[in-house]
């Protein structure tokens, strides 16, 4: 096995009933790879994302993380392995502040209990503080420092995706999963954006799995790019090589008859 | 702000503390103040005095100190957790009985019965603990509303030990700390009453309680409980444990139930099923509501409020004759009792508190903090 490979999926077959939402996908992202998968609405990007966290469970195929098998663990031991996540639509504490957003994120690097918690002097105390300076180069990073002390809730929708962000970067992932980060925001908002990935992707070195449908920043951020229609791989290779391709075109146009 | 570098905080610390600027410290001082010299001068000082003739005798309050803990309790699971129980009052019940009985047939002292109740909270919350793991929403209110009747059976019917329908004294249960007698009560020779000194017992619970309890939601735990109440699906992706934490939420929320089952019950003297009754059940669920869901303090105030109410409501429908409510003595023809007139305040207080004020009495306050904080601005 190529040791560079951190994410390597093969012959994933996921059938919910009769529907077959992802059929024999194989991908494999290298470390430190920047690999972006696109593809039409229901195509089955998220169930990818699912089947890597243990949410779903695929009937067939491997999902080696490091030379371990993902499927059939639990979403708590894909965390505790490595594998760090933001959602399509939101994933946040909406009444929690930022700092104990980001703060949960750590929640598998910490260790207080119910009992040392409870009684706060020493153990819990000294965590706390620790944490919160981790937390801190994570705010520093993204450029949260405004919005420290408010319920995520009433943060504007772009800052969100950024706290969101911030919250599976604290988490010290090896792999992020990102579902579409910059859906639903502007221009301005996307290259910020643009630009907090490749930042985590290049100076921090965390391999990146992106879902995104904003075809200009994928075509500019990927390494390499995969198109996946109605669960099934239609291409993969360089940005150039995909966006050439027949096939893509057809599943995002349709078929020219 | 005459001196703003004080407000400058320069190390986490200062960020993490709960009694973090000096009108909180003087408000901690104060409470301090109080809880020491509220039982000595209630019936004398002119203030207290007033309260104690409306109706807030001591009695009234350590009831309310009482709720307070299972309130708190309560606000763990419901407010912190989002697991909403209707079954509080049967963890509340199992400590009270615990309680009467350890500490009369076996004769168990203050300091092993006590723990022992809560012990007993601790593990039927543990076993009951990973149905709401299947369970969200409605179906887990329907099925904590049939732990009620499955409770109100056994007390009725476990008659050796609850002593059935009628119930059992829990005047056995000693409630000795070393020379300290809560019952007979001392210091330099003066003997308290008994309401006097079972203020400084339960409040002294109440304080002790509210302070674990917010040290567990204000560190990794706590922030756990409350990711799972906003959002479990991704608390479990980001690693949290969603059976340990839904678990652990009810046997701990259930053992403070136990312990406020426990004071209740040494408190009231004789217990019996009918204190540990849906309605009770839905008097804790309506003291956090008014109180403020997701609070510490809320909990604390919801019980004062509604713990004196009735006291209150009784003594102004005596007073002054409310039309159509039927005083104490037989009443002249009204159409509702004093304790009817008190259940359809309670409902109104919480219909119009879920439709006003969702946040409760604790997110009124936290409204005129704000507005006087960025005074002169509204924003």
């Amino acid at each position: 096995m190529d040791s560079s490979r951190i994410l390597d999926i093969s012959d994933v077959t996921l059938r919910f009933g009769g529907v077959t939402a992802l059929e024999e996908v194989s991908f494999s992202v290298k470390s430190k790879e920047l690999f972006a998968i696109i593809g039409p609405n229901g195509a089955g990007k998220t169930s990818i994302f699912n089947c890597i966290n243990g949410v779903y469970k695929p009937q067939n195929g491997s999902i080696l993380f490091d030379g371990e098998e993902l499927i059939g663990e639990r979403p708590v031991t894909v965390a505790r392995k490595g594998v760090g996540r933001t959602f399509q639509n939101l994933g946040l504490f909406m009444n929690l502040n930022l700092i104990d957003n980001l703060l949960l994120g750590r929640h598998l690097q910490m260790k207080t209990g119910f009992f040392s918690g409870a009684l706060w002097w020493g153990r819990a105390k000294n965590e706390e503080i620790k944490n919160r300076q981790k937390i801190e180069t994570i705010i520093d990073l993204l450029e949260l420092q405004p919005y420290r002390y408010q319920p995520v809730g009433l943060l504007p929708y772009g800052i969100q995706k950024r706290v969101e962000l911030g919250r599976a970067l604290s988490m010290e992932p090896r792999i992020l999963l990102l579902d579409e980060p910059v859906a639903g925001m502007n221009l301005e908002e996307t290259e910020d954006m643009a630009r907090y990935i490749l930042e985590i992707n290049n100076e921090l070195g965390v391999s990146i799995l992106l879902v995104e449908h904003d075809m200009a920043m994928v075509m500019d951020i990927a390494d390499c790019v995969m198109a996946l229609d109605f669960g099934q791989k239609i291409a993969t290779g360089s940005p150039k090589e995909v966006q050439s391709d027949q096939r893509v075109i057809a599943a995002y146009l349709g078929e020219a008859s | 702000m005459a001196n703003p570098s004080k407000e400058l905080k320069v190390r986490y610390q200062q960020d993490l503390m709960i009694w973090r600027t000096p009108l909180l410290r003087a408000g901690l001082l104060t409470l301090l103040f109080l809880y020491i010299l509220s039982p000595v001068i209630w019936e004398s000082f002119v203030v207290t005095k007033f309260l104690d003739d409306i109706g807030l005798t001591m009695t009234t309050l350590n009831y309310a100190g009482v709720f307070a803990v299972g309130a708190i309790g309560l606000n763990l699971l419901t407010g912190y957790t989002g697991q909403v129980s209707l079954g509080h009052s049967v963890f509340v019940g199992a400590g009270a009985y615990f309680a009467a009985y350890a500490g009369s047939t076996w004769d168990l002292p203050f300091i092993v019965w006590l723990p022992g109740s809560l012990l007993v909270g601790f593990l039927i919350g543990f076993i009951v603990g990973p149905l709401a793991l299947r369970l969200r929403g409605n179906y887990l209110v329907v099925v904590t509303l049939g732990l009620v009747f499955l409770g109100d059976h056994i007390f009725r019917n476990w008659k050796s030990v609850t002593g059935g329908s009628t119930g059992v004294s829990v005047t056995g249960a000693s409630l000795k700390i070393g020379p300290i007698d809560f019952r007979n009560f001392e210091v330099f020779g003066h003997e308290f009453e008994k309401s006097q000194s079972f203020f400084w017992l339960i409040w002294g619970f109440v304080a002790l309680v509210a302070l674990l309890v917010k040290n567990i939601v204000r560190t990794r735990p706590g922030r756990a409980l409350q990711a799972v109440r906003d959002r479990d699906i991704a608390a479990e992706i980001i690693g949290v444990d969603l059976l340990h934490y839904k678990t652990m939420a009810f046997a701990i929320s259930s053992s403070i139930a136990a312990l406020a089952g426990a004071l209740f019950g040494v408190l009231q003297s004789f217990i019996s099923p009918i204190d540990f009754g849906l309605l009770v059940a839905i008097q804790y669920i309506a003291i956090i509501i008014l109180g403020g869901m997701g609070t510490i303090h809320g909990s604390i105030i919801g019980a004062l409020v509604l713990g004196s109410l009735p006291r209150l409501v009784e003594n102004i429908s005596r007073d002054y004759d409310l039309p159509g409510v039927s005083g104490d003595q037989g009443g002249i023809g009204g159409i509702l009792s004093i304790s009817s007139l008190n259940h359809i305040i309670y409902g109104i207080l919480i219909a119009a508190f879920l439709l006003l004020e969702p946040r409760g009495i604790a997110g009124i306050w936290m409204r005129i903090k704000t507005y006087f904080k960025t005074w002169p601005f509204s924003y």
